[in-house]
């Protein structure tokens, strides 16, 4: 009997993986020798060795070249692709793959500028932790138009022998900047890490107004958003340099930290002060921490644009950034530490380590540019 | 044959500033047909000046520039009046190349390592007088670097300059005959001070007019520089048209190029500003220059000094950073070493140099080509180009006319990346080129190519065997020149190459943003080692080729084209 359920699972096998099998073997000799122009934020020498060695992998293994376009924000991607369809270029285009979320799907899908489905095509999907949100990016459906990568949550960075008991809420955090003036501030908007800041905030503030996960234009913004610019009045005035200059990103935060000007850093991931520790930018007494009410939270995605030149050879790609070895190594706290999107038994070293906070979902994307856009109108200069 | 080849020369170097104009102007009344926009309006316009703060951002642009430049100008002469002709000033024009050698780029990021506030400037000062270091005192400290007042970037920028003004200025002085001037004046009873304020300034600021028109038009328009040490909140007027035109939303693309435009705009009235300036100063009111024994004395040993020192603070600064595992604020040294960084990021330099040298290479060489076919064609005929519409490259916003240019591309192919940022080198390396061979090629004595056709050699021949050899220091330095220009393009680059072209300079901006001073400092180092390398393979080969010809034919080296080539290294 059991014979012959052993043999009928292997004919099932037979018959069923073949098909995909060879299908995914054909991507593989399609995707030989190509060259994959991938469009991602270059903005953290970690994450640039993450991608360097990826690409060596890539090489050695499927004979794909993997270029890292390092973009400071992908939303120049975006641009240059609407363009690209706005001309009519819709084969060979300039851009193989790009690393988004949010704001920048959202309107990618709008524009139809993806290619696919070709997601659940991926033989590495089947490792990919399907309890985790995976389909959804900023509450819009995926529909398997783009692979999760990693997740991120917004974290303070602070350090235990300076701060040892740092604000746990954005209440407490400006009834500290009004103590201690000048050691407090976030990246300046639009950068993402700024605007996710004012969007942590403006949840806290409205108790997580339920019109904050509907498109925008159906909310009264100005109603909604009261609270975080009064809130943001008062917090400037003694915020870091009196609130009229601030940090361009993440990575001055942790400098501006170790230098002693900050109290707290800003980071979307949790483990970054495991490796900014080990190659000398933060101390080892430093910790990273979620508010009390939790961490923001989303996904961020891989994807290929519609006229991709190497559609093939980004897929080869993106299944091996998807691999368990691929992940590991990611999640590796002394490399990246980006927290993995597989299920942790497949995982292994200190990747598999990782807890995560507390989570809060993202507002509709929506509301991204609209709090940009009024945050810059109001303290732009 | 030499028609032709002119012909092609207007079409690569001259004729783009015109679809390049034209682009941008159609696109800031709001025609881009590529991107589904037809239609002819200002919003471009009214979308720019409703921009929040834009007028300080423009106003900080106009006086940056300003300042900046007339700063470098005084600087220049201070240093030129206590050392042109001293012992001084043998050691100024050994020191001139390597200074004139490091890019902008690089000297920006030294800058910053020496004067943020948490920089090796206040460290200095904490460590030596026990500076209080709360954090009010710091932010107080920042002033030179991303200060909202620019005066960083004036400061950096006005540094920067001198050494090309004072290049400029050699042979300007050597035509002067200051010598002389000085033995009647000082005949007359007139000190060194007085004589070099009330004489040998109007005629030497005059001929300077176009070298201030350059660096007033760069201040006007640098982005790279702006964004490592510029202000913020808001930035100076060309960063803030660089964001517009990275903005996501296409429709908001005529915006950018109503900036661009204003940018442009901009660049002209200041360049009729410098105009009357001088009008001003030398025709105007010239009643300070014969009334009175009025005369400034003005400490130019040792603001050389400090400019020297300044900069060569900065490279073992940066080779510090770089091997700095853990180096805390306020700590004068690191704690912590660590190679981890070099190995970390070799791989990509070697490839990075790779890229940036044969660019630079192919487009030093072309445009060295285009402007020997220039001045060639120059001599031999009546009509040809006038100076000033070559050097209108220098004197443009980048941003003005590769906006325009980029559009250009959409309509014709976009996807051959680097031949188009090899041709936006050429464009813009080609007037820096052509004008470092202008003093040599007018000096040439064309007594000696006749005698050489009047022996019975052909034109070529005598070209190569006597007029290239006598010249070839002046063609070498030129090689250089053209090298270090294209070495140190950034919008071009990334406009023009998608972003699949890096070279060192833009790694170096972009990277910069990234905050981690090592990987900073070593792509700073490597920036500011590559024209370097050039200007010195330059100087080794007129070395060499000067012993070997001085053995083939001795008495011809003391010929006046040599004396006058611009006499940099």
């Amino acid at each position: 009997m059991k014979k012959i359920l052993s043999s009928v699972a292997l004919l099932a096998a037979i018959i069923s993986t073949p098909a995909s099998a060879t299908n995914w073997k054909s991507v593989e000799q399609r995707a030989a020798g190509d060259t994959v122009y991938f469009h991602a934020w270059g903005g953290s020498q970690e994450i640039n060795r993450y991608i360097q060695w990826a690409g060596q992998q890539l090489q050695a293994r499927y004979n794909v070249t993997l270029k890292h376009v390092k973009v400071s924000d992908i939303s120049e991607t975006t641009t240059r692709l609407i363009a690209e369809k706005a001309a009519g270029k819709n084969s060979g285009g300039s851009v193989d793959m790009v690393w988004i979320n949010g704001e920048n799907f959202k309107s990618m899908k709008d524009n139809k500028l993806l290619f696919g489905p070709f997601v659940d095509q991926l033989p590495n999907w089947q490792y990919v932790d399907k309890s985790l949100p995976v389909d959804v990016d900023f509450s819009v459906p995926t529909e398997g138009l783009e692979a999760p990568w990693g997740v991120g949550q917004l974290v303070f960075i602070h350090d235990k022998q300076t701060l040892n008991n740092p604000p746990k809420s954005f209440m407490e955090m400006l009834s500290y900047a009004k103590a201690f003036p000048n050691r407090l501030s976030y990246p300046r908007p639009p950068e993402f890490h700024g605007t996710s800041f004012l969007k942590a905030l403006l949840i806290e503030l409205t108790h997580n107004d339920s019109s904050l996960m509907k498109p925008v234009k159906d909310a009264d913004f100005q109603r909604v958003t009261e609270p975080l610019w009064n809130y943001l009045d008062q917090f400037h005035q003694v915020a870091w340099r009196g609130g009229k200059q601030f940090p361009s990103g993440t990575a001055e935060t942790i400098q501006l930290l170790d230098d002693g000007q900050l109290d707290l850093a800003i980071t979307f991931n949790p483990n970054a002060v495991y490796s900014a520790q080990s190659n000398g930018n933060l101390a080892l007494t430093t910790a990273a921490y979620a508010m009390d009410a939790g961490a923001l939270s989303n996904i961020h995605f891989l994807a290929i644009p519609w006229n991709a030149n190497a559609s093939a050879a980004a897929q080869v790609a993106i299944n091996f950034l998807l691999s368990p070895e691929a992940q590991s190594r990611k999640g590796d706290m002394n490399i990246w530490g980006d927290p993995s999107v597989l299920s942790s038994q497949y995982l292994s070293g200190s990747a598999k380590k990782t807890k995560q906070f507390k989570s809060i979902a993202e507002p509709h994307p929506s509301w991204q540019a609209a709090l940009e856009q009024e945050w810059l109108k109001r303290y732009g200069n | 044959m030499l028609r032709l080849l002119y012909l092609g020369l207007i079409a690569v170097c001259i004729l783009p500033t015109i679809p390049g104009l034209l682009g941008v102007v159609l696109s800031a009344f709001g025609y881009i047909p590529p991107i589904g926009l037809s239609d002819f309006s200002l919003s471009g316009f009214s979308h720019v000046f409703r921009w929040n703060g834009v007028w300080q951002s423009i106003g900080l642009t106009m006086y940056s520039a300003i300042i900046s430049s007339y700063l470098a100008c005084l600087i220049t002469f201070a240093i030129l009046q206590s050392c042109w002709n001293t012992t001084w000033w043998r050691k100024i024009e050994t020191l001139l190349s390597p200074l004139l050698a490091m890019p902008h780029v690089a000297f920006a990021i030294g800058f910053a390592f020496l004067f943020a506030p948490t920089g090796i400037g206040v460290r200095t000062i904490y460590q030596s007088f026990g500076y209080d270091l709360s954090s009010q005192n710091v932010n107080e400290m920042a002033l030179l670097v991303k200060d909202p007042d620019a005066l960083g970037l004036i400061v950096m920028l006005a540094l920067k300059e001198v050494p090309f003004l004072l290049l400029m200025s050699i042979p300007i002085l050597q035509q002067l005959k200051v010598a002389q001037i000085e033995k009647v004046s000082h005949a007359l009873g007139y000190n060194n001070s007085q004589v070099w304020c009330k004489v040998i300034f109007p005629q030497w600021f005059t001929r300077l007019r176009f070298p201030m028109l350059a660096i007033i038009a760069y201040s006007v328009s640098v982005v790279d520089i702006a964004l490592i040490i510029g202000p913020t909140n808001p930035p100076t007027f060309a960063v803030l048209v660089w964001q517009w035109f990275n903005d996501p939303d296409l429709s908001l693309l005529p915006r950018a190029a109503a900036g661009a435009v204003v940018l442009f705009i901009i660049a002209s009235l200041l360049i009729a500003f410098v105009q009357t300036l001088e009008w001003v100063v030398l025709k105007g009111f010239k009643h300070w220059q014969y009334s009175g024994r009025s005369g400034l004395t003005l400490p130019g040993k040792s603001l050389f000094s400090l400019l020297t020192i300044l900069a060569f603070i900065m490279l073992p600064l940066m080779i510090l950073w770089s091997f700095a595992l853990r180096w805390r604020f306020p700590d004068l040294v690191p704690s912590q070493f660590s190679t981890r960084f070099w190995q970390y990021e070799w791989q990509s330099i070697v490839n990075t140099f790779g890229q940036s040298m044969s660019i630079a290479v192919i487009c030093a060489t072309l445009s060295l080509l285009l402007a020997l076919i220039a001045h060639e064609y120059r001599q031999r005929y009546r009509i040809h180009i006038p100076g000033y519409i070559i050097a209108i490259p220098m004197l443009i916003p980048q941003l003005s006319v590769l906006f325009g240019m980029q559009i250009a591309t959409l309509y014709i192919k976009s996807d051959v990346y680097s031949f188009w940022v090899c041709w936006a080198h050429v464009f813009f390396a080609f007037p820096y080129v052509y004008l470092s061979l202008d003093g040599p090629w007018r000096s040439y004595d064309q007594g000696l190519t006749r005698v050489a056709l009047s022996l019975g050699k052909s034109p070529l021949h005598a070209w190569f065997k006597v007029k290239l050899p006598l010249l070839l220091p002046a063609v070498t330095f030129a090689w250089a020149v053209g090298v270090s220009v294209s070495l140190a393009q950034y919008l071009p680059t990334l406009i023009l190459g998608a972003g699949r072209i890096s070279t060192i300079t833009t790694e170096a901006v972009a990277l910069s943003s990234g905050h981690d001073r090592r990987i900073t400092a070593i792509y700073a180092i490597s920036q500011a080692l590559l024209p370097l390398l050039f200007f010195s393979l330059a100087m080794l080969l007129n070395h060499t080729h000067g012993k070997y010809r001085r053995l083939s034919i001795k008495g011809l080296l003391t010929h006046e084209s040599l004396s006058r080539k611009p006499r940099h290294p």
